[in-house]
């Protein structure tokens, strides 16, 4: 991710990989393969190809399962997975930057040991850390029985199967992805180039803003990447944590495959569309990372 | 009932094109391929002690995943459960294997009304493993109306208290009960009349849940729900507060069956698992510990007094019930009504 280091110009040519260094690089082609690029493959032809009534494919090209992308239904709801993955971006942000930047700037000893802090939750498994959720967010959960123990509310709130839970549960799961880069970001900045900031007249918000943060961007990117692109597709949450009630793009296509639709032609055309919607997000923002002034 | 469904779909989404063949062929397994909380593990054991065939025991959480994976894996699976209308689909379609009733004689356990349905009239294909309906659970310590049928549960009083099955068809067949149209009469032209009472019904709806409904109610998310009987019949035991009603329009009564698929690799010891289970005391286990309404009358004489008489496991009275039957490609319409109707 961090464009900066790499030196564009002079390459010496006794650099270029050698056999040795394509054997070595052999089996992550072969991964690469066999489980990105044939599965696509197979998605794009069939998402030219049609079902028959018990659902199995049937070989004849069609345009329509594109067509039917583009359905207003179905507009919507990719409209409104964007929307939440936008959001739960933005939240993540908000919340892990801070972490981040101070995991980064802790003492040495001190960083490893928080950083573990973020990723003690993945030792357990991510469906049971979303019931947790449940336990904690239901009418009769936790939260509600601690703040009306507290006196802070009378009646319970609402917050499991509504958009909120969503939400909590979406920035819950990603906000590990979005410490991580943003934290090897933060952990490479050079104290020099803040103190010189300072000696130049900036004050705390100016520096953070002009010096820090793109410093940092880099990370920041990596994390949005990270973030958006899975909370875009994610179906299991909004199940478990939104009642069913909202439906994403990663519900529909869920559907599409071992849900109720069962239209593998339908649920592959809306896969290769997610897949090129990501692929020019993707395009989207490297660029504007190569384009970031730096220093 | 059925979470593990989420955690399949997840490895699915990634392996879709995998689902190869992986089982080698060896004379003593079983491939079951069940619903998730439907069938003991001490039965599945049971087997094999006695038989010394290996059962590997794969599960699903709805009819459409099951076929979603058995369609595109011939010679993977040796016994499937599918309900009514998906056994119906699959004989039309020659995806079933005859069953040898040589093999099976404790066939006879079966009760005769349970027996020679429409979908397959002679049992050449199928026998029924559990039964039950789809009704309304109240919590009738928060809600204190008496609640006969789907009219009353569907009430802008009880926004966001209602749970109902994430499950299109079953949803769709309450409506046209609701509107007096045979729920096996799913044309565009019922379903163009049924849509304004959906768009009624479903703002109401705080949670679609088919695998464990039971489990918004007991949290008191929810106060009212229409849920497979099993399920109410194992909130009535927890608590006798959880009410189970026949909607009065009618409802559905599901009939899941145990068949071979074609083509299974491993016939015989199919045949000998299915009179295995057919069996009262083995039987009597299932039913204890999914409380569905058991066909195999042998086995209910075992049952206690106690699992009789939950309302929810064996209704009683002449409730209004019919099975689904296969609607072939009008279920896209289904599909397309209600996704388009929690779009928005």
């Amino acid at each position: 991710m961090d464009v900066r280091t790499i030196p564009h110009a002079e390459a010496p040519a006794g650099r270029r990989p050698g056999a040795a260094g394509w054997m070595l690089a052999a089996p992550m082609f072969a991964w690469l393969v066999v489980f990105v690029i044939a599965p696509t493959v197979i998605l794009f032809v069939y998402s030219f190809c049609q079902r028959d009534e018990m659902g199995e494919l049937v070989f004849s090209f069609s345009l329509e399962n594109y067509a039917r992308v583009f359905d207003s239904t179905y507009l919507y709801i990719f409209w409104r997975s964007i929307w939440y993955a936008a959001l739960t971006t933005v939240l993540c942000i908000v919340i892990g930057y801070p972490v981040a930047y101070f995991i980064g700037r802790a003492r040495e000893d001190n960083r490893n040991r928080l950083l573990m802090l973020v990723m003690v939750p993945f030792w357990t498994s991510f469906l049971i850390r979303t019931y947790a959720w449940i336990t904690i967010l239901k009418s009769e959960g936790l939260l509600n029985g601690m703040l009306q123990l507290v006196g802070v509310i009378s009646a319970p709130l609402e917050i499991l199967y509504t958009p909120l839970a969503v939400v909590i549960g979406l920035v819950y799961a990603y906000v590990p992805f979005m410490i991580l880069p943003i934290y090897g970001s933060v952990e490479k900045l050079d104290n020099a180039l803040i103190e010189a900031a300072f000696d130049l007249g900036a004050g705390p918000i100016r520096a953070f803003s002009k010096v820090i943060i793109p410093l940092t961007n880099p990370g920041i990117i990596a994390g949005t990447l990270l973030v958006f692109i899975p909370s875009i597709g994610m179906f299991a949450i909004t199940d478990l944590m939104g009642g069913a009630r909202v439906k994403m793009i990663g519900n529909v296509i869920q559907d599409q495959f071992t849900g109720q639709a069962r239209d593998w032609p339908f649920g592959s055309a809306l896969g290769i569309t997610l897949l090129a919607m990501f692929a020019v997000a993707f395009w989207l923002t490297t660029r504007k990372q190569t384009d970031v002034p730096m220093g | 009932m059925k979470r593990m469904h989420i955690i399949t779909a997840l490895v699915c989404a990634v392996f879709i094109t995998l689902g190869g063949n992986s089982f080698a062929a060896q004379s003593k397994t079983l491939n079951l391929f069940c619903w998730s909380e439907y069938i003991p593990q001490a039965v599945l054991d049971g087997f094999t002690k006695e038989t010394g065939t290996k059962v590997n025991y794969e599960t699903y959480g709805s009819n459409e995943e099951m076929l979603a994976k058995l369609l595109p894996s011939k010679g993977k699976y040796d016994l499937i459960v599918p309900s009514e209308y998906v056994v119906e689909a699959l004989i039309k379609r020659n995806k079933l294997e005859p069953l040898d009733m040589s093999k099976i004689p404790n066939f006879k356990n079966i009760g005769s009304e349970f027996k020679g349905f429409p979908f397959d009239p002679e049992n050449k294909y199928s026998v029924p493993y559990m039964t039950g309906s789809v009704g309304i659970v109240v919590n009738t310590e928060k809600v204190k109306d008496d609640i006969k049928g789907y009219k009353d549960v569907f009430q802008p009083k009880f926004k966001n208290r209602i749970v109902v099955l994430n499950d299109n068809r079953e949803i769709v067949s309450w409506a046209l009960s609701m509107a007096g149209i045979d729920i096996n009469d799913v044309t565009p032209a019922t379903i163009e009349k049924i849509k304004p009472i959906l768009k009624e019904w479903l703002p109401l709806v705080k949670v679609y849940d088919s695998d464990s409904p039971k489990t918004a109610l007991l949290n008191g998310d929810v106060d009212l729900g229409i849920v497979w009987g099993g399920e109410a019949a194992i909130l009535y035991n927890q608590d006798k507060k959880f009410k189970y009603i026949l909607p009065v329009e009618g409802a559905h009564r599901f009939i899941d069956c145990i068949a071979v698929p074609a083509g299974a690799p491993h016939p015989d010891a199919a045949m000998a698992f299915i009179n295995y289970i057919l069996r009262p005391e083995v039987s009597k286990l299932i039913s204890e510990a999914f409380p569905y309404t058991n066909p195999n009358v042998a086995a209910r004489e075992l049952l206690s007094a106690a699992e009789l008489a939950n309302p929810a496991s064996y209704p009683t009275g002449n409730p209004k019930l019919e099975i689904f039957r296969d609607i072939g490609k009008n279920a896209t319409s289904v599909d397309k009504l209600m996704t388009d109707l929690k779009s928005h």
